[in-house]
């Protein structure tokens, strides 16, 4: 996963003031956030609403609703096995169980080593599923022993 | 009354030329086009069950409960968001609809606490009524499925909790927030089940809340409640009444229960409000029963003696015989009184008559002196009355709003709502304000033009508003031929046509851009409705007056006048400013602005009042205070007014009242000006009082006594006591009986009585026989002086200049929390927002004198000083530097120097030149006291250098002749005229109508002794009004 | 030269294409062979991905599944002179597979360099748009009107009555936006188009644009699809230089201008006032209707909204003329639509074809069946809202009426197979589950109903209070038709429904 830019203000609102003319920016305004950052520093909400004149409540209410959207640093790597029917249909199930066991972790949460599974529905890739989206790259055709070795290989990246 | 619930149709009322007609439930309905299925069916009187509807917010389509059936359409739309077409036939109630909105409420309920026996809004909860209409009768979801029975309580917020176990997501609350106050200070985090109201995942008292109460209102749960409710229980009647803090007037009833009140509800039907509240209104009311209300009557021989508590009579006695022997001994004319734009209307005829008709003088006076009198002179010379000309709701119509000199968020809110409500809708908005206010950019609303004008410079800048409009052929030239005098216009036409008049000469003085100032103009006059709204910042100057006839000049130039969405309209500071000058509070008119003078109106009111009544003007509240010291005014009423605080240099103030042999105060609390006094009558509380406040937009609104007197008497019985003690019989009844004897002598109020507005709610005056129901809009086919009247609006730069010791310019206003001196507000909850006057600073002027933002500063003046905090902020241009005036420990009018409006005397206390340097709090000057000593001793006047303190000597007692001569210079610099003669004329018809025969005399007299000189137009005035007199000839 | 074809689709990547184009490169090079690299989309026959192609003489041979350990022993073989291998599939336009179909939208995905506007126009691109310059705004809705086309995200409305209301609206500002929110489990027509044939995308929006007097599109498009956003923004790129997007379209002197915005994870955004809302910026919550999109749409403006296949199908309509169009399909369900083959099926990929093939047609001759090789137990059809058929009820002409009859719907298209080890109460608690983790939240049968829903369905499996529980759970799915805003909790009703009629004994009842 690229490396992100450490939280500051001062580039935060570089980013902001870059989307403040586009129409409807608070959320694609928050998306270039964590873009940057890899994730919404609480302190940005209410430079987003002073810049793009919406309310602070507004920008959370934005800010929670969205699953892509995240309030604390992003992970090391994240894991995101689609666990919608296609996928369901060829066995994500044990897929899931697999990365469970490998990470300690259940879905929706980071392991100790900054790896964060998570649960996605549907990546578009049905026919050849399951798939997963890891780091941003898609994988099909999974297999439990697969994602064992996705997940060895993250690690070995990040040691 | 028990307690009043008002009808909800659910969804908002449509206009539209086309009618719809359909079937409910077997009736015909007949409704405008674009109204929903549910308000068709209200209108039938069929409810349909709903939670997330109710007719202030806009169809929402959540909750599903409203779900209907209709002949030929598939499925079971919701009755909120599905419009009516004519032929529908409608179905509310059928057997597949019961088991829809069971299933609905056996959802909610399986997610929701089982307490409606302890809910605090037991018997006033929604939810709790639709499980029953519905006929819930198990939740077979059983109750250990996933819920939020466990989410915690906000109760940060001083005035309602948040219980977030109740809320069932409807987002009524949210919406309120948005689309009724336009805060959006609400949202609902996160999605699907998990979605909960939060105010933006912090508390909701460190949140953007304004604390209205739109949200409280708008919940239909006990999950926004109100503490008051919690801790009372429900109320069990209502009273409807008038708030009685600013003056857009909100109706709200008032709910009791037994004799304690519970709570104060925004009334829907209150025309002013329509349903709406801020937080001084819905909340602050409990300064009414706050500990230090002085309830009984109290004398003392001297200021410097403990205050005795004696019965109402010896009161009264004690006062009398002090007048009498005043009047006996110094003539007629030594006392005086001032009514209160905070009493009512019956309230304050009363004062004034017992002045004209008791005291046998005109030295009556209102605190509206103070803020609104240029808004009577000004629409009086332009329009021919001394009104605002539209009714709030006008402002749905505008497309450009001209905002001056008011900060309507903080000021008037509830009108700020609306006001925000249509600029989101699409109004432009021009703002004219030294400050960034809010308005200029907040939440979905920004400013199309903010002009940051230098204070002292909104004649200029109005100018070169209507010199671009005449110069570019942007007049409503139809307007002005059909409704204008022509030779009036043609006059100002090439007077605002001067070179000094354009942008690009007015540019530098306002320190504005002269491209803004000419695109600013452009908008306006390119707007279909253009309106004018302004406030004290248009008011409270040297050219007031002179500002009021300028904004009616450029709307008349723009014909912007005489109907719906245009007009010129005051923001009125307080709730019976309007009501109070309507009343006959100003010394040279009589109830209804008519003149003293006039002999047909004065002998009506002398038949009634059975007194021959003065036919020249009487003194104002600055000559009141000026005799006080030169020894000729002895004795002052005061009702309801603290002008030791909020009137400006309040180190003369004090040491006129000082001065004085007798001052009475009537009012709720020892305050201010009570220090100096020798009689202090109670005063009751609003909702203590039976009577009418006149709003803002001449809405006539009725004041209903919520609890019994606290002191056991009105405040006009009081009035009525002392003009029978002082020999004048004065009787009436009830309050009632005062109005009838308004109406009875005031043709714009002879169609007023308690009787008509208990039927019909309220009413905008005129209403008379000519208008039965009141005027909403005025000058609609003509102007009330026939043709409207241009006059000539010269820039006269005020006196008042920056120097090298007093480089910044210092401004003031209002905040939301608190109100003017802050006597109501710092007696409530309020304070938890904020509880100092605080010094807005820019940057550019902080960083040289090495202040930091939070510190201690010292605000000097050339007539006094005092301590505060700074906060460094670019709200303020650099050289502008404003505060509020709410603390007395502040004393920000100490600061304040008494140059006024040349035609009113209203103060100018928006410019004041001041400096800053930094101070510890140690320092702090209590009370605004100039001799405030710090912890070792030292005076702050110790710390300055000696020549500040001889030029503070120096106007602290400037000398009442020099500065009556000062005064009629500014009258002749305004007063220009096409000849000599014409200017010579103008002035000494100003002098005859305003000013007491008495002032002109001894200016004429200090003329003739050479203490003072003239320039020629006001030599020869004074000498034409003297011609004759003794005084002139020796 | 030899011009190689190696998929940059996505799902051709998600098993190895990019490695196995690299092989491939240094291999030819290795070899001395000059190789020229085009990443085309993919032909959509996906159980055969990374499907390698190689142009001889005109002729496209194709090659898989190829792994990167094949491409030594492929290019040692000789294909890039076509010749035979065990993964060689011969001449690609004469596979059985692609020949049955009828490739209208996706006549160009996988043919074509999917960024090269020679390309484009070779095949035929922008021979719509410039017909359509020449027409004036009404005839070209018109045509579409007449051509039949509805739309293809779901509700099959027809395209140009759409059209038309935004035409009339009088308003300062109007908008097109592109439904490319393509969530349903199952799909992946949108994707392929948008990495395959982007500018078919544009060049629809751009007709839909000046027809009905908007200046501005949208495309929303889902976050879970990183590699559409960037191959549609680089076609926008590359169009807007091109001067066919912009101030003056095609030498026209008219304006559109196409933007693409991200989705942030949010289902019900494919709903498309929930869309509206996402685009302005804000919560994706759904909007009541009345008042339609066509009359308030985005920023409360006249707005078309089209799905990715409705607005790619466009350009055909207005090159060919409504009556090539309409000629194809059957009944009200006109032209021809995109199926895809999903789930545990041994050749899942696109199928386009005309309206009317039969479930069974799709499933079992496309298809040829499950992946796992056991036999097929359900199948469902039209995404997670979408009912459960039986394997022995799948004789069924796909066309939106006939589904509709046997209580299914079409859809987006999308068809997924399971075997018979599926689970169908599992089934329809995960259809409740997903409703409730993807429910916007404002309507209280979603929102609330979906969590209850999970936990009745819950006490069903385990026994408890059987009957009661299934009464209730018929209760709520009525309640959830009835009653929900929008489709999300309209439609969840559909697969448990159906999963509780056909397969009781999943149940715990008899079958």
């Amino acid at each position: 996963m690229s490396a992100f830019a450490p939280w500051s203000i001062e580039q935060a609102e570089v980013v902001v003031n870059k989307c403040a003319s586009r129409t409807g920016p608070v959320l694609l305004t928050l998306q270039a956030l964590q873009c940057e950052f890899g994730y919404v520093h609480p302190d940005a909400v209410p430079l987003v609403a002073r810049t793009l004149n919406v309310s602070r409540a507004e920008v959370h209410g934005v800010l929670t609703y969205y699953h892509d959207l995240r309030t604390s640093p992003a992970p090391a790597h994240a894991v995101r096995i689609c666990v919608a029917e296609a996928c369901q249909s060829v066995g994500s199930g044990a897929v899931v169980q697999r990365a469970e066991g490998e990470l300690g972790v259940s879905m929706g949460e980071r392991s100790v080593d900054a790896i964060d599974l998570e649960s996605v529905y549907c990546l578009g890739d049905c026919a050849l599923g399951p798939a997963a989206l890891v780091d941003g790259q898609l994988l099909g055709r999974l297999s439990p022993p697969q994602i064992a070795a996705v997940i060895a290989s993250l690690r070995s990246e990040s040691a | 009354m028990t307690l009043l619930h008002e009808p909800d149709f659910g969804t908002p009322e449509r206009e539209s030329d086309v009618t719809v007609e359909l079937t409910v439930d077997g009736a015909a309905v007949s409704v405008p086009a674009g109204t929903s299925v549910m308000r068709a069916a209200a209108q039938a009187g069929l409810s349909v069950p709903r939670l997330c509807a109710t007719d202030s917010l806009d169809p929402f389509g959540s909750c599903r409960l409203c779900l209907v059936e209709i002949d030929g359409r598939k499925g079971t739309p919701a009755s909120c968001t599905t419009p009516v077409e004519t032929g529908m036939v409608v179905h509310t109630q059928t057997p597949r609809l019961a088991n829809l909105r069971r299933g609905v409420m056996e959802l909610y309920i399986s997610d929701h606490p089982l307490d409606c026996l302890t809910c605090p809004a037991n018997g006033d909860c929604e939810l709790q009524d639709m499980a029953g209409v519905v006929g819930l009768r198990e939740v077979r979801y059983g109750f250990d499925g996933e819920n939020h029975l466990d989410a915690p309580k906000d109760e940060t917020n001083p005035y309602f909790t948040f219980d977030e176990s109740k809320c069932i997501a409807c987002s009524r609350c949210v919406r309120a927030c948005e689309e009724v106050q336009g805060t959006f200070a609400l949202t609902i985090a996160g999605r699907g089940f998990d979605s909960k109201v939060s105010p933006g995942g912090t508390s909701f008292f460190d949140s953007e809340c304004v604390s209205c109460g739109a949200c409280v209102q708008a919940c239909p749960t006990a999950t926004l409640q109100e503490k008051s409710v919690i801790d009372l229980g429900m109320p069990t009647r209502t009273v409807l009444t008038t708030c009685a803090y600013c003056g857009v007037g909100c109706s709200f009833k008032a709910e009791l229960r037994g004799d304690e009140l519970v709570r104060m509800v925004p009334f829907k039907d209150g025309g002013a409000n329509e349903g709406h509240s801020c937080v001084k209104g819905r909340f602050a009311w409990g300064y009414a029963t706050h500990r230090d209300r002085v309830t009984e009557p109290m004398v003392r021989e001297s200021i410097h003696d403990e205050w005795r508590v004696v019965e109402w009579d010896e009161a009264f006695e004690f006062a009398a015989s002090r007048i009498k022997s005043i009047q006996a001994e110094y003539g007629t004319d030594a006392v005086g009184g001032i009514t209160s734009s905070r009493c009512t209307n019956e309230e304050v005829f009363v004062v004034q008559k017992l002045v004209r008709a008791a005291f046998g003088n005109n030295n009556v006076d209102t605190c509206a002196r103070v803020c609104h009198s240029p808004t009577g002179y000004g629409l009086k010379q332009t329009f021919g009355t001394s009104a605002g000309t539209q009714d709030f709701k006008s402002v749905e119509k505008t497309d450009v709003i001209l905002l001056i000199g008011a900060n309507p968020t903080d000021a008037h809110p509830v009108f700020a709502s609306r006001m925000k409500r249509r600029l989101r809708a699409g109004a432009q908005l021009i703002v004219l304000d030294p400050r960034r206010i809010d308005l200029v950019r907040s939440p979905h609303v920004e400013a199309a033009f903010h002009l940051p004008l230098q204070p002292g410079s909104n004649v200029a800048v109005v100018n070169a508003l209507a010199h671009t409009i005449v110069a570019e052929g942007l007049v409503d030239r139809e307007f002005v031929a059909q409704r204008c005098e022509p030779a009036a216009y043609a006059v100002w036409e090439k007077f605002i046509l001067r070179p000094e008049n354009s942008p690009e000469a007015v540019a530098s003085i306002a320190g504005v851009e002269a491209d803004d100032i000419r695109s600013a103009a452009r908008l306006f006059a390119a707007a279909g409705n253009g309106a004018i709204y302004y406030g004290l910042g248009v008011t409270e100057h040297s050219q007031g007056s002179t500002m009021v006839m300028g904004m009616a000049n450029l709307a008349m130039a723009t014909g912007n006048i005489g109907r719906d969405g245009v007009g010129v309209n005051p923001l009125r500071g307080q709730n019976n400013v309007q009501g109070s000058c309507d009343m006959g509070s100003f010394p040279h008119e009589l109830p209804g602005y008519r003149h003293v003078s006039d002999d047909v109106v004065r002998q009506q009111f002398e038949e009634v009042w059975g007194r021959t009544l003065q036919s020249e003007p009487g003194l104002r509240i600055p000559n009141m205070l000026e005799g006080a010291l030169s020894g000729q005014f002895r004795a002052l009423y005061v009702q309801g007014e603290d002008i030791a605080q909020s009137d400006p240099n309040t180190t003369h103030v004090k040491a006129a009242l000082s001065a004085m042999d007798l001052v009475i105060v009537q009012d709720l609390f020892l305050n201010e000006t009570s220090s100096f006094a020798h009689v202090f009558l109670p005063g009751t509380s609003f909702l203590e009082k039976a009577g009418t406040f006149t709003n803002a937009e001449r809405r006539i609104n009725r004041v209903r006594p919520v609890m019994s007197s606290r002191t056991g008497l009105s405040e006009w019985q009081v009035t009525a006591a002392l003009a029978n003690a002082l020999g004048y019989p004065m009787h009436y009844d009830s309050a009632s009986e005062i109005m009838d004897e308004i109406a009875g002598l005031t043709p714009t109020f002879a169609g007023v009585s308690f009787a008509k507005l208990d039927e019909v709610g309220s009413v905008q005056w005129p209403c008379n026989e000519g208008q039965p129901d009141g005027t909403p809009i005025m000058h609609v086919d003509q102007f009330v002086r026939g043709l409207g009247n241009f006059v000539e609006t010269p820039y006269v730069a005020t006196d008042e200049r920056t120097t090298r010791r007093y480089p910044l310019i210092l401004t003031t206003g209002r905040i939301l929390s608190q109100y003017n001196v802050g006597a109501q507000t710092r007696r409530t909850e309020n304070i938890r927002w904020v509880d100092e006057d605080v010094l807005e600073m820019h940057e550019a002027d902080a960083e040289p004198r090495g202040i930091a933002d939070g510190s201690w500063v010292f605000l000097t003046s050339r007539v006094g000083e005092t301590t505060l905090r700074c906060v460094i902020t670019d709200r303020v241009p650099p050289g502008v530097v404003y505060t509020t005036f709410h603390f007395p420990v502040t004393g920000a009018n100490v600061i304040t120097t008494e140059y006024s409006d040349w035609a009113t005397n209203c103060p100018e206390y928006k410019v004041t030149a001041v400096e800053i340097r930094t101070a510890s709090q140690n320092h702090v000057a209590r009370g605004g006291q100039l001799a405030a000593v710090d912890q070792d001793g030292v005076s702050i006047d110790d710390l300055l250098d000696g020549e500040t303190l001889a030029i503070k000597e120096e106007f602290a007692h400037e000398r009442a002749d020099v500065k009556l001569a000062r005064m009629l210079d500014q009258i002749v610099k305004n007063s220009v005229g096409l000849t000599p003669e014409d200017q010579v004329e103008r002035v000494a018809r100003h002098l005859r109508g305003f000013w007491t025969p008495a002032m002109v005399d001894e200016l004429a007299q200090a003329v003739s002794t050479g203490a003072v000189t003239l320039s020629p137009p006001a030599a020869a005035a004074v000498a034409e009004l003297t011609a004759g007199a003794p005084s002139a000839a020796s | 030269m030899i011009t190689v074809y190696v998929p940059g689709d996505s799902a051709a990547r998600s098993v190895g294409a990019d490695t196995v184009a690299a092989h491939l490169v240094a291999g030819a090079a290795a070899r001395g062979h000059d190789v020229r690299l085009v990443r085309n989309g993919s032909r959509g026959m996906l159980w055969l991905e990374p499907f390698v192609e190689v142009d001889v003489n005109g002729t496209r041979f194709g090659y898989g599944p190829v792994s990167s350990d094949d491409v030594d022993s492929l290019l040692d073989a000789g294909i890039l002179e076509g010749a035979h291998h065990p993964l060689a599939h011969g001449n690609v336009d004469q596979i059985e597979w692609l020949a049955r179909q009828q490739r209208v939208t996706f006549a160009r995905v996988g043919v074509i360099d999917p960024l090269s506007l020679a390309d484009y126009e070779a095949h035929g691109g922008l021979a719509g748009l410039r017909h359509a310059l020449t027409m004036a705004d009404d005839d070209v809705v018109a045509e579409v009107l007449a051509s039949g086309l509805r739309g293809r995200g779901g509700a099959g409305f027809p395209a140009g009555i759409k059209w038309r209301t935004v035409l009339e609206a009088q308003s300062d500002q109007k908008y097109v936006c592109c439904n490319a929110d393509e969530g349903d489990s199952g799909t992946f027509a949108d994707r392929m188009l948008m990495e395959g044939d982007p500018f078919t995308l544009l060049e629809g929006m751009t007709i839909a644009g000046l027809a009905v007097g908007a200046t501005q599109g949208y495309v929303y498009l889902r976050s879970e699809y990183p590699d559409a956003i960037t191959r549609l923004n680089e076609a926008i790129d590359i169009a807007r230089a091109n001067g066919w997007l912009g101030n003056d379209v095609l030498g026209s002197g008219r304006v559109f201008d196409i933007e693409v915005r991200e989705g942030a994870g949010s289902y019900v955004c494919g709903e498309e006032t929930a869309m509206l809302e996402s685009l302005e910026g804000r919560r994706g919550m759904v909007r009541p209707k009345p008042p339609v999109p066509a009359l308030q749409g985005l920023f409360g403006k006249p707005t078309v909204i089209n799905n990715v296949l409705t607005l790619a199908s466009v350009p055909m309509v207005l090159a060919d003329g409504a009556a090539a169009y309409q000629a194809l399909g059957t009944g009200r369900s006109r032209g021809t639509q995109v199926f895809q083959l999903a789930g545990n099926i041994a050749r899942g990929g696109i199928v386009e074809t005309a309206f009317g093939v039969s479930l069974s047609e799709l499933v079992n001759d496309f298809g040829a069946g499950t992946r796992s090789g056991r036999s097929v137990r359900a199948v469902q059809v039209g995404g997670p809202l979408g009912a459960y058929l039986r394997a022995d009820s799948l004789d069924v002409a796909m066309d939106y009426e006939a589904l509709a009859d046997v209580g299914a719907m079409l859809g987006h298209g999308g068809i997924v197979v399971f075997d018979d080890t599926v689970d169908m109460a599992q089934q329809a608690r995960f259809a409740m589950e997903f409703c409730a983790v993807e429910s916007c939240g404002k309507c209280t049968p979603c929102r609330i109903g979906s969590r209850r829903g999970v936990e009745v369905i819950d006490r069903v499996i385990a026994g408890v209070d059987r009957e009661a529980n299934l009464m209730l759970l018929d209760d709520l799915c009525t309640l959830m038709t009835d009653g929900s805003l929008c489709a999300m909790g309209g439609l969840t009703p559909l697969p448990v429904r159906s999963a509780l009629r056909q397969w009781p004994e999943d149940f715990g009842g008899n079958p």
